[in-house]
């Protein structure tokens, strides 16, 4: 009876949880970690605030994962859909890591970094040791993983991010979006990382346990910059169109029907040489059953995760994945999954407490991406 | 003259005479964070004590409202369909979900008193 799981659950607290609860945080647990889910100002105003400005998130519970060994990128490149040698030294690549039938394990960013012999990835929290252990199953013993547990990590999301982060480091100016660098700040080192999950502009920063606290209080001296919580971040990604593991994609579920097959290198779906690969060509050739899609229900009641679709004849159409309120657009947001034989219409039906709401299908995003496009 | 009484599960009833106007506690508006839609019930249903009467919707969740009395529904609170936001800046009184026709007193005193209240949310 070896199948019992031993479920050791402990939640762990971020090195910046004693300066959350100063800051009158609402504190829940997720993905093993203790985080604010708002700050008093609310999920609303810090929502708000990040689209106008900027906000500063802890996301220190995601996973930051470092690989070394020589001609590692070969070997990433067994595992990933992705291409390294289409991709500059220094940018990051939003990806997945995929099973056998090309299902999602996880969804990550992988930094191609400067030195050939090394690659950084940023995973789900709830996902790490799975994550872990695929690369250990399916790298050779030779490369080093080692997951960064003495760095945290800090999201500043919004127009006024980069404005707000050259005063603090000057040579962060005019960074191209989707790459990385470390600079030396102070005696240390910190990892920054053009990239984000609200579709605003912004900036990922990887910095040691012991700096965190003071960093992230230089960064509120600027009036532009509040805390926001995971409750915000969500509703940002929600309006973004952004998956969220767990809920719009897990092991059920593959890239294209998920929509992300933008992020998927064709080459290498051609090849068929990644795991998952055959899976993934075979999806690509007969097209996906469901597909995800935005929704806009009518009236304000909002559609949650797990409210089913319907079409006009009353049939299982599909089911929502994520759901809620845009404060953007002060209106209920849904993104789902329906069957692809329904996609050229134009409404469904959101079943809410019994009471069938109609929705028009939209193309996401919700609300267009903010991304920095340098000057050319 | 007005009696207050409160379940809980943080919903309040003002009671006056047979009649009672019902709402959500300060602490629970507090706990919902930003309200963002309100389903209320029908004028003219009944419902009985403890039986889940309304929805209240923040950004994160939909929450239950459970009605404190059995009764029927004689009015609702329609400026909460336009601004649901009422409740979280006036939860004790311009935010007040519903009111009902008080079929059976006697049940009141499942009921707890402000005092007894207080002390659940450790106030």
């Amino acid at each position: 009876m070896s199948e019992l799981i031993n479920e050791n659950i402990s939640i762990e607290k971020t090195s910046l949880f004693d300066f959350h609860n100063k800051n009158n945080a609402k504190i829940v647990p997720f993905g093993g970690y203790y985080l604010p889910i708002n700050y008093p100002s609310g999920i609303i105003a810090e929502h708000n605030h990040t689209r106008l400005k900027a906000s500063l998130f802890d996301v220190s519970h995601m996973g930051q994962i470092e690989i070394n060994g020589p001609f590692v990128m070969e070997a990433m490149e067994k595992i990933l859909p992705i291409s390294f040698s289409k991709l500059a030294p220094g940018k990051i690549k939003y990806t997945q890591l995929l099973n056998h039938e090309g299902k999602i394990i996880d969804d990550l960013m992988i930094h191609k970094t400067r030195d050939d012999n090394s690659v950084w990835l940023v995973v789900n929290a709830a996902c790490k040791q799975k994550d872990i252990n695929h690369l250990r199953d399916n790298l050779n013993k030779k490369f080093n993983i080692n997951l960064r547990n003495d760095l945290s990590l800090i999201a500043l999301q919004g127009p006024k991010s980069e404005k707000i982060l050259v005063d603090l480091i000057p040579e962060i100016k005019g960074m191209e979006f989707m790459s990385s660098s470390w600079f030396r700040y102070k005696n240390y080192e910190i990892l920054i990382s053009r990239c984000g999950y609200t579709g605003e502009d912004g900036f990922e920063i990887s910095i040691p346990n012991k700096h965190v606290v003071t960093f992230t209080e230089k960064l509120l001296k600027n009036n532009d910059v509040k805390l926001a919580g995971l409750g915000a971040r969500d509703s940002l990604r929600l309006e973004a169109g952004l998956c969220l593991y767990g809920h719009d994609i897990d092991i059920e579920k593959n890239p294209i029907e998920a929509g992300l097959k933008w992020s998927i290198c064709k080459d290498r779906v051609d090849k068929q040489d990644f795991i998952g690969g055959q899976a993934i060509a075979g999806e690509y050739k007969k097209g996906p059953q469901r597909n995800l899609l935005g929704f806009l229900p009518k009236g304000r009641a909002p559609a949650r995760e797990g409210t089913l679709i319907y079409d006009s004849s009353n049939k299982l159409i599909g089911e929502v994945t994520s759901g809620g309120f845009s404060p953007s657009l002060g209106v209920p947001i849904s993104m789902g999954y329906i069957i692809s034989s329904f996609n050229n219409k134009k409404e469904v039906f959101l079943d809410v407490r019994g009471k069938k709401i109609p929705a028009d299908i939209i193309k996401l995003p919700f609300v267009p991406h903010n991304y920095f496009k340098r000057k050319k | 003259m007005t009696d207050i009484f409160y379940t809980k599960d943080h919903e309040w009833i003002k009671v006056n005479g047979d009649e009672g106007v019902v709402g959500i506690t300060s602490y629970a508006s507090e706990q919902l964070g930003d309200i963002v839609f309100v389903e209320l019930p029908e004028k003219g249903n009944s419902f009985d004590q403890g039986k889940d009467v309304a929805v209240i919707e923040s950004v994160k969740a939909a929450s239950e409202i459970y009605s404190p009395a059995s009764g029927e529904i004689f009015e609702t609170n329609s400026s909460l369909e336009e601004k649901p936001e009422i409740i979280n800046e006036d939860p004790l009184d311009s935010g007040w979900l519903y009111k009902i026709i008080i079929k059976n007193k006697d049940e009141l005193k499942n009921l707890m008193s402000e005092e007894e209240y207080k002390k659940l949310i450790g106030a």
